[in-house]
């Protein structure tokens, strides 16, 4: 018999209490992969949209981290575009911001994005139906699929925003879930609504670079950027797209508020783990002085009842990784959320969920395989 | 003193919680393949005696040796309780959620048989030995008294130890069931040579032994 086999036999001779246990600590661990898995979906969204269109520095107002917020001066581009090393066709200008449409009898949260015409995120726009806003559009917008889905809505049916009916021209599939879930329209018209004429919420930009040293080169670009003012005195915030991502207020949040849940699920798991464990040592402790008796030194002890803890956290990690996976799938139905999140989680998110429980397990169990490899044979033996 | 398989040389136990001595200068030598009884009035220390002996618990003064070498000076006691002491105890304490096969294989972990296939075959050849392979596939419940106390004795084999420690063996079994224990016992005795020491209150079993060792009040008498 292997050493495996006798533990697993420990396990299961109480299947209710295994298996509620399990259950116990996959919630816990469930929402925490959930969450985790989510904020690495939004923070590897963010990057991958800045990685595939060779985005080297994003410039936001200065003491500002979230782009909704940015106020930025859109003459202070040109200003930009004269910086040595600046590619002239790699500035992408953007006014992004968030609005409210009505779906039937509810609020729908929306984000527009208004780019001028020459903005080369329009490349990377596949349309599925209609056509793309051109120069000289009024009152056109495009919708991200998902947006569209969530809107009912095609082409040649109308919106309003701001008070303001738009019709749909377009269609589009993004490779960014953020642009998926979001109304594409012109600049002009998006500083219009949003009553920010003039203004943008900020930019990105291609660095020309060299090969020798590419990093040298956009850091030169980042320090003349951060000196520009505008008119007001107020200075501009240039940040590498790495450095953005990790300060993003919006990305901050959701590893903030997945790490608290990973708090509480760790909480919650070293409880349920302790307490299912001193249960299980408690009611064996006849057994355990006769397999200290038999000769079984304490290690072994302390092996068997840490082995039946990672056991249980495995079996709590898989199954609440098969619900978090289920979990994000079906808060993707939900209109009100599929257009900030993906569905699925990525596969170093599930492996640092099985560490984490196994760690949970471990912590949880320490007491009492300890308490159990102390015991004295024969009081243990003497135990009723 | 290095003669005897096992010496407790002038042993004393007192419990924490009262004054009595459990054991009060107990000295017993016990050689290889001698069978020794030991009996008294309940709670003259037999069983504290055999703990003891068994490397269970550590005496408050004296020194149990085994060949010759002091146990307390072990670090290994572990090591040395799997290899050299099968214990056999009144209420047999087999373990519930195992087979009898698994019961008999729980002490091979720490014995010298490292691959699992024979380890399985020696539990099926001492289950052989007891008259239980028929049954090895049964868990404790379902087996007789008799049957689990069989059971035990294979296991107290696993690891061919040279002393066999039996606290009240048949204690708990019918006239029937303790006889044909007994034989059993006695025979891997005799067979095996092995050092046998029972704790008993039975007259009868008390009389086929070598020698039989009285106590009283913590006392050899």
């Amino acid at each position: 018999m292997y050493f495996l086999s006798f533990i697993l036999k420990n396990l299961t001779r109480r299947p209710i209490r295994t298996a509620l246990t399990v259950l116990g600590l996959a919630v816990a661990v469930g929402s925490m992969i959930s969450l985790m898995g989510i904020s690495h979906n939004v923070e590897a969204a963010v990057a991958e949209g800045f990685d595939r269109r060779g985005v080297d520095i994003v410039v936001l107002q200065s003491g500002v981290v979230e782009q909704t917020s940015s106020e930025v001066e859109e003459r202070l581009v040109d200003r930009v575009l004269r910086i040595p090393g600046v590619d002239p066709k790699g500035v992408d200008v953007a006014l992004i911001s968030m609005t409210v449409l009505r779906r039937g009898n509810s609020d729908l949260p929306a984000v527009t994005i208004g780019w001028p015409s020459s903005n080369f995120g329009f490349d990377d726009l596949m349309i599925l139906s209609g056509r793309r806003v051109v120069e000289g559009d009024f009152r056109k917008v495009m919708l991200g699929a998902t947006m569209a889905e969530n809107l009912k809505k095609q082409v040649g049916d109308s919106i309003e925003l701001q008070e303001k009916q738009f019709e749909i021209v377009g269609i589009f599939k993004s490779f960014s879930v953020f642009e998926n879930g979001a109304i594409v329209m012109l600049l002009p018209e998006s500083q219009e609504i949003s009553s920010r004429q003039g203004k943008i919420t900020g930019f990105s930009i291609r660095v020309n670079k060299s090969l020798e040293h590419p990093d040298a080169d956009i850091e030169a670009v980042r320090e003349r950027i951060n000196a520009l003012t505008d008119d007001t005195g107020r200075h501009l915030s240039a940040q590498t797209t790495k450095d953005y991502v990790k300060t993003a207020s919006h990305v901050q949040l959701v590893k903030a508020m997945s790490w608290m849940v990973s708090v509480i699920a760790m909480v919650i798991g070293v409880i349920s783990m302790l307490d299912t464990m001193i249960m299980s040592v408690l009611e064996r402790t006849q057994e355990i002085g006769i397999l200290r008796a038999v000769g079984w030194p304490r290690s072994r002890v302390v092996r068997m009842v840490l082995i039946e803890a990672v056991i249980l956290s495995l079996a709590a990690a898989a199954i609440g990784s098969i619900g978090a996976i289920a979990l994000t799938y079906v808060l993707t139905l939900f209109p009100k959320v599929n257009g900030f999140i993906e569905s699925g989680i990525a596969p170093v998110v599930i492996a640092k969920g099985f560490a984490f429980t196994v760690v949970i397990g471990l912590i949880g169990a320490a007491y009492p395989a300890v308490r159990a490899a102390l015991l004295l044979p024969t009081e243990a033996i003497r135990h009723d | 003193m290095t003669d005897h398989l096992l010496f407790a040389d002038g042993l004393v136990k007192t419990y924490p919680d009262g004054d009595v001595h459990a054991l009060n200068g107990v000295t017993l030598g016990v050689n290889a393949g001698e069978y020794v009884a030991i009996t008294g009035p309940s709670g003259c220390g037999k069983s504290t005696l055999l703990n003891v002996l068994g490397a269970l618990d550590r005496p408050d003064q004296g020194e149990v040796y085994f060949r010759g070498e002091a146990i307390s000076k072990r670090k290994d006691l572990d090591h040395f309780r799997a290899r050299q002491i099968g214990f056999i105890f009144q209420s047999f304490f087999l373990l519930p959620s195992l087979t009898a096969r698994e019961n008999v294989q729980v002490p091979m972990y720490e014995g010298p048989i490292a691959s699992v296939r024979d380890r399985a075959k020696k539990a099926d050849e001492l289950l052989e030995l007891v008259g239980m392979a028929k049954r090895a596939n049964h868990r404790p419940t379902k087996l007789s008294v008799g049957e689990r106390q069989r059971v035990a004795i294979a296991r107290s084999l696993a690891n061919n130890p040279s002393l066999l420690l039996a606290d009240e063996p048949t204690g708990n079994l019918d006239s029937a069931n303790a006889v044909q224990v007994m034989d059993l016992l006695t025979g891997f005795q005799r067979e095996r040579n092995l050092a046998l020491v029972i704790v008993t209150h039975s007259p009868e079993i008390a009389e086929r032994a070598d020698r039989i060792v009285k106590m009283k009040d913590g006392q050899v008498v």
